[in-house]
């Protein structure tokens, strides 16, 4: 049996379901939003000053690819983890609602390699999706500001200030940071891939996931939480902002990689095994 | 080739079967009857893997299904009661997905198996504008592409009209003519069971309380319907040769010729207006089985 013509069926359901749409619609519509704003007077003089205060050019970095990096950096985590959940908390519950898993118990295949498959299926729709954000971003900020001009990076949160005045750094960075938000947003969709497999509905596989998420959220911002940020979810899942940095701190990005990747290979055991547990009646 | 082995399966503490065994020759159309609850639909369940036995065990060609699932399930195609395609695609789309997990998808032989199922013109439109006729010949398809040696058939007439009833039983006994192939044929419909199965089990509350072939459902002893002006001059007759008289039914030996006993009856001056012969039908035998438990549901 042919691991890639398996994913191939997986990804045709996936993308032949008008829901998985949602977010790509969501995603447009709030990106015109968000360059009509930047188009405005006030808006402008806002980031004229916030650049000038810290000593760079407006005319160099008040560009598509700054434009891109704030749509990224406002919308994935919230909007984005919206759809991740929806998708990856349908992909095997709906199947099971909806009863093709009978059909698929049919044939001769493991319930593991049926969940890599799926779940393959959908780490691939959470990256593109973010390069889809990420790509139609630029192409809509380029149309209202023009291709060039440089990357200008500021995030407290999490510490990050960089500037890049070349537009091949600045994109090539950008680019980098766009496969780190993909590999953070990954996370997300593990974690509503494990309750996918567990008995329960589609949409309680969505919400949990995002209660969860929401929860990690508040409870970090909590003021007496701060020393311990570093052991919320989310926290690392912002680690892929270390990848704008000037000089990249390998070590603090790889630190959070390996926490995210070690979660998502736990959920998705824990997922497995709950799954291979189950029976399913015909 | 499918052996069923001592199945047992309990579900929160109560048991849904209790040691069911049977097996299932090469070429034999065989047929599971029971009522709903029975416990037919977890028998399927763990034939084709998706349950799990509390103990037993179930052997395809040999292989055991708990054991190795995967190569036990190569040459098993199956087809359940209402099936679910994904709405959203075509027909070929679904059957390319669903080809995916037992193989490599060999489109000439999906094209013969489509124009087989008569589903051609058809088969590039979505499944959702799919009559319910035109979806279990999809699932017949589906079935059929692994070039499959058993079938297992889980309730596959349901729902249909009788022109979809007919034409399926008659595609199924065509299978088994063409490429003898094996069938267990899962449902409450006796008379379908009737037509098309070589042998039955009947499962009531987890338990199999019959099984045997369809030809040995006749008794030992011959079933006559009798109308007559006499019935107590008519048992005193049949008595000395065996014979049990039922209210209007005569129970005769096999050893017995029915024709010297009418004979007999009529030359006693006894007047018979019928005298027909009376063939115990799977129904007949479900009934009575019925009877021995009635706590069991209707079928």
């Amino acid at each position: 049996m042919n691991f890639l013509a398996q994913l191939r069926g997986e990804l045709r359901k996936l993308f032949a379901r008008p829901r998985t749409y949602i977010g790509y619609v969501a995603f447009l519509a709030m990106e015109i939003l968000i360059l009509v704003v930047y188009k405005l007077d006030r808006t402008q003089a806002l980031a004229r000053k916030q650049l000038q205060t810290n000593g760079l050019e407006f005319d160099t970095y008040y560009s598509s690819l700054s434009i891109t990096f704030t749509i990224m950096t406002l919308s994935m985590f919230v909007l984005g983890s919206v759809f991740f959940a929806l998708v990856a908390g349908d992909i095997v519950a709906k199947e099971n609602e909806d009863g093709n898993l009978r059909l698929i118990f049919a044939r001769p295949i493991s319930r593991l390699r049926l969940l890599l498959v799926k779940y393959a299926a959908v780490c691939l729709y959470t990256v593109s999706f973010v390069f889809f954000v990420g790509i139609s971003g630029y192409l809509m900020a380029v149309a209202a500001v023009g291709w060039d001009g440089g990357l200008f990076v500021m995030e407290p949160k999490m510490k990050v200030f960089a500037a890049y005045p070349e537009w091949s750094e600045g994109a090539s960075r950008l680019a980098l940071g766009a496969l780190g938000i993909g590999f953070s947003m990954i996370t997300i969709s593990s974690i509503a891939f494990m309750f996918s497999c567990f008995k329960m509905k589609p949409a309680a596989a969505t919400i949990i996931t995002l209660s969860i998420l929401f929860v990690d959220m508040i409870l970090q911002n909590f003021p007496f939480f701060r020393p311990y940020e570093e052991w919320f979810i989310t926290w690392r899942m912002s680690a892929w902002l270390f990848l704008m940095e000037t000089y990249l701190p390998w070590a603090k990005v790889m630190e959070s990689f390996a926490f995210l990747l070690g979660l998502n290979a736990t959920v998705f055991v824990i997922g497995w095994l709950n799954f291979q547990s189950r029976d399913f009646k015909t | 080739m499918l052996e069923i082995d001592h199945l047992e399966k309990n579900f929160h503490g109560s048991a849904a079967l209790k040691g069911v065994s049977f097996r299932v020759e090469r070429g034999q159309i065989y047929g599971l009857l029971g009522h709903n609850g029975a416990g037919k639909s977890t028998t399927l369940g763990i034939i084709l893997g998706m349950v799990a036995p509390t103990q037993g065990e179930v052997r395809i060609d040999g292989v055991s299904v708990q054991q190795d699932r995967a190569r036990a399930l190569r040459k098993v195609g199956a087809i359940f009661e209402a099936p679910s395609f994904y709405e959203y695609l075509s027909g070929w789309q679904n059957l390319k997905i669903l080809m995916s997990y037992s193989g490599r998808f060999d489109e000439a032989l999906a094209k013969e198996v489509v124009e087989r199922v008569d589903l051609t013109k058809r088969i590039h439109s979505k499944v959702q504008t799919y009559s319910h006729g035109m979806r279990q010949r999809l699932a017949l398809a589906q079935a059929l592409l692994p070039e499959p040696e058993i079938l297992l058939l889980d309730e596959p007439t349901d729902g249909l009209d009788p022109e979809g009833i007919k034409w399926f039983r008659d595609f199924i006994l065509e299978l088994r003519r063409e490429r003898g192939m094996t069938v267990l044929f899962n449902s409450h419909l006796l008379a379908e069971v009737e037509q098309m199965c070589d042998r039955i089990a009947i499962l009531q509350g987890g338990e199999l309380v019959f099984e045997g072939p369809i030809k040995g459902l006749e008794e030992e002893l011959q079933r006559y319907h009798i109308e007559s002006d006499n019935a107590e001059k008519v048992s005193a007759l049949i008595t000395p040769h065996g014979g049990i008289m039922e209210v209007d039914e005569l129970l005769l030996p096999n050893s017995i010729d029915p024709a010297h006993v009418l004979r007999d009856i009529v030359q006693s001056g006894v007047m018979v207006r019928s005298f027909t012969p009376k063939h115990r039908s799977l129904e007949d035998l479900y009934m009575e089985i019925k009877q021995q438990n009635p706590s069991t549901p209707r079928a």
